[in-house]
Order: structure tokens, then sequence, then C-alpha cells
């Protein structure tokens, strides 16, 4: 009898933690403000402990990703080997392509970050979470981050800033899939939104108007549309595929983000907020 | 500091600094240990689906606090995780130390396919992916082998908890 009774006792207790949850869910979903104060104030008070404990245990970490990814680095080192070979004979066409690049751009409408001031700020830590969908800058609202704010690195946009503390900023990366981007093909008129895939480096763009001409090894770039939180112009990617729904007048393109987002140590916080 | 609630705050508190400030920095394949899943499944294995449910849900709004996925998803898998957790063990008939690593193994597996399931119904279809898959082969290992210091400590934290298996109920 009592044994039934604790059962019941049990299952009220679980079916109303259940609910909590689903509550909780859903003024997330909503854009709880509290929540979001929250996380920032948490962010706050831990980050100086996530900074000093990346320090000290820097040496055990490399000693642990020695150990479980040694096959993975020599394979690495190798590649890195040939590619500095390449790389060496590349810099001089390089430093003619770059100028010609740089021309290319202007004509284009590109002028990647322009004038639009930055925050220089260093990698701190990655995904606290098995979801690896944000990382840790070691800079934070006394730089003037805000959040909504794009992430770049020299080689394209990367993310944008979720949740600001004083002096730390959290980045939901762009493949996670926890946000949608505005972009347009770079010479053509078509433009769309893309999303993670969740997968590095991986997007997938939708909702192009399959009468334009899209192909494989174009550019994207951030459309910057009225309401979008990017500027335009920031390189996204190149197109990768491009598939054609005609019944739907509809393209999709799978997109290969220009940025590496493993093993990033810098990133630039571009302080630019829309307009309005 | 006597109160089974206080201790396990101190216990919780102990697993978000350990998590945020060391467990992150060890990865295989890009995955680190879970000590929210390792505190609720022990809690649940100590003192039943009940106490699983309750300590899981707050070592998951811990780290609901330190991510950026849906605010709750967090909370529905560590509950999730101790309530298996707690079942298979009242569903137990004799103790053994590999049925314990089991038991973690599964429930970690069941809480990381709740987060992800969830997260896909709630527009985050990128959780459901083969990630998962690497997440819950290496979460369930290594919550297989930290269950055991975490059993011990809820029992410091619970020590009156008794949880009584199938053969003798």
């Amino acid at each position: 009898m009592a044994s039934s009774r604790r059962g019941g006792r049990s299952r009220i207790t679980i079916s109303l933690l259940l609910l909590s949850a689903v509550l909780l869910l859903t003024l997330d979903g909503r854009g709880s403000g509290p929540i979001d104060s929250v996380r920032s104030a948490v962010l706050t008070v831990l980050s100086p402990l996530g900074g000093a404990a990346t320090t000290v245990a820097s040496p055990f970490r490399n000693a642990w990703d020695s150990a479980f990814e040694q096959e993975d680095l020599k394979k690495e080192n190798d590649v890195l080997r040939e590619e500095n070979d390449r790389l060496k004979g590349d810099i001089t066409a390089n430093s003619i392509a770059k100028e010609q690049l740089q021309q290319l751009l202007q004509l284009v409408g590109i002028p990647f970050v322009g004038d639009t001031p930055v925050v220089h700020t260093r990698v701190v830590s990655g995904a606290v979470g098995n979801f690896g969908d944000r990382i840790e800058l070691d800079k934070g609202s006394s730089s003037g981050i805000e959040r909504n704010m794009p992430v770049v690195t020299g080689e394209g946009l990367i993310g944008k800033v979720v949740e600001v503390g004083e002096n730390r900023s959290v980045v939901a990366l762009l493949s996670s899939g926890t946000f949608r981007v505005g972009f347009s093909v770079v010479g053509t008129a078509a433009i769309g939104v893309a999303q993670g895939t969740g997968s590095d480096g991986s997007l997938r763009g939708a909702n192009i108007d399959s009468r334009q001409a899209v192909t494989v090894g174009a550019i994207a770039a951030t459309s910057g549309l009225a309401g979008s939180p990017f500027p335009p112009n920031l390189p996204i990617g190149t197109i990768t595929a491009v598939r054609t729904n005609d019944a739907a007048l509809e393209s999709t393109v799978d997109i290969s983000m220009f940025a590496n987002l493993n093993d990033l140590v810098y990133a630039d916080v571009v302080l630019w907020k829309p307009a309005g | 500091m006597d109160h089974p609630a206080i201790r396990y705050v101190v216990v919780v508190a102990t697993a978000v600094f350990l998590q945020y400030t060391l467990i992150t920095q060890f990865r295989i394949a890009g995955v680190s240990a879970d000590l929210f899943l390792v505190v609720a499944i022990a809690a649940g294995i100590v003192a039943g689906s009940e106490r699983g449910a309750v300590v899981g849900f707050v070592c998951g709004l811990c780290l609901d606090l330190l991510v950026v996925t849906p605010f709750g998803l967090g909370a529905v898998s560590g509950l999730v995780s101790g309530v298996v957790a707690g079942s298979l063990e009242g569903a137990t008939i004799y103790a053994a130390r590999w049925m314990t690593a089991g038991i973690a193994f599964v429930a970690s597996g069941v809480g990381i396919l709740t987060f992800a399931i969830t997260g896909a119904l709630l527009g985050r279809p990128d959780l459901l992916s083969f990630h998962v898959l690497t997440v819950m082969a290496v979460v369930g290992a290594s919550s297989a082998l930290l269950v055991f210091p975490a059993v011990r400590v809820c029992r410091w934290a619970d020590p009156e908890a008794r949880l009584p298996r199938a053969a003798v109920r």
C-alpha cells in the first residue's frame, strides 16, 4: 500500500517536472528576457574560472589530445607540410591575385567589413555541451559587444553573438543551425536563406528563385536585406551543389563555408547593428 | 549541511564547476563526458526514479544555462536519464558493478537521444544528426566509468536513501 502511494507521488513529481520543462521551453521559444539575463549573469560569474582552468589544464589537454588524436595529428602534419610547400610557391602569385581580388570585390560591391569597426577577440573555450554550437570569446560588453553582432574571421562570417557578459561573449556558430542568415549569390540577383546543417562548415540555402542562374562555385555573401541582423557583403562560402525544383520554382543549394571552424583561435566581432 | 537537499546543492554546484572548467577540455572525437547526466543517473541509482528526476531536472537546468540550445532541453534530458536510471536500478534483482555501469550507459544514451529528438521537434533538426551516435557512445562510456564515484557522492548526499529492489518489494 505504502509502495503504491509512493509510486503515485513519484509519478506526480515527475509529471510536474516535465510540465515545468515544457513551460521553460515554451518561454524560451517566445524569447523570454529573464532567461537571457540569467545566462549572461552565469557567464560573467563563471568566465574567469573558465579562463584560469583553460590555462592550467592546457598541458594536460595537449597530452590528452596527442594520446587520442595521434594518428590524426600525423596525417594532419603530413598534409600541412605538403600544403606549406605548395603555399610557399603560391605566395608570389597570391600577392598579385590579392590585388586583383580587392579590385574585383570593390567592383561587385563586397568591401567585406569595410569601415565598420571590429573588436579583435581570442577564443577562450569551445562548447560546454556536446552539440558544439558555440564558442566563447574573451571580450564582452565592456568592449562594446552586444547581442546579435556578427562574428567573422579573416575568411568570412562564422556566427553571431548570442550572450554577452562584461568581459566574455558567447557566439553561436553559423554551422550549428541555431539561426538563419539571408544571403545573395555574388554576380546574380539570386537571394536566399542559409542555415547550418550541424556538420562543420556546411550550410544549406533555400528559398532561391529557380529562374536565377546559380552555378556551382559561385560565392555566397550576406544579403543585408532590411531587418537582417547581418550587414551586407560578409563572405559566407562557396556554393557546392544546386538543386532545382521546377514545380515549386525554387532552388536549394549547399554552401561550404570559407571560414574553418575547427581550432578557431581568433575572431573579430563586427560592431554593427541593423538600422532601426 | 545535514539535509540531503543542501548536500545535493553542493554536489550539483561541484558538477557545474568541474564540467565548465575541466571536463569540457578533454574530448574524444569532439565529445566530452557529461557530469550533469552522471549525477542525475547516480541519484536515480541511489534513491530511485523520483530523486533521479529532481536531481536530473536541476542538473539539466544548469547545463541549459551554459549552452545556447533551447532552455529546458537539458532539463528534460536530465530528468529522463534520472528516471530511467532509477527505474532500471529498481527493476534489478541483485547489484553488480557491471550492471551499474550498464544502467549508466543506457540511461545516458536515452537522455542524449531525448535531448536530440526534443531539440529536433523544437526546430533544431541539426541536433538529430549522426553526431548523436558519437555523443551517445562517448558519453555512455564515460558515464559508465564516472558513475561509481558519483554513486558514492550521492550516497553521501542522501545517506537515508535505500532503493528497494524488485526481489524484496
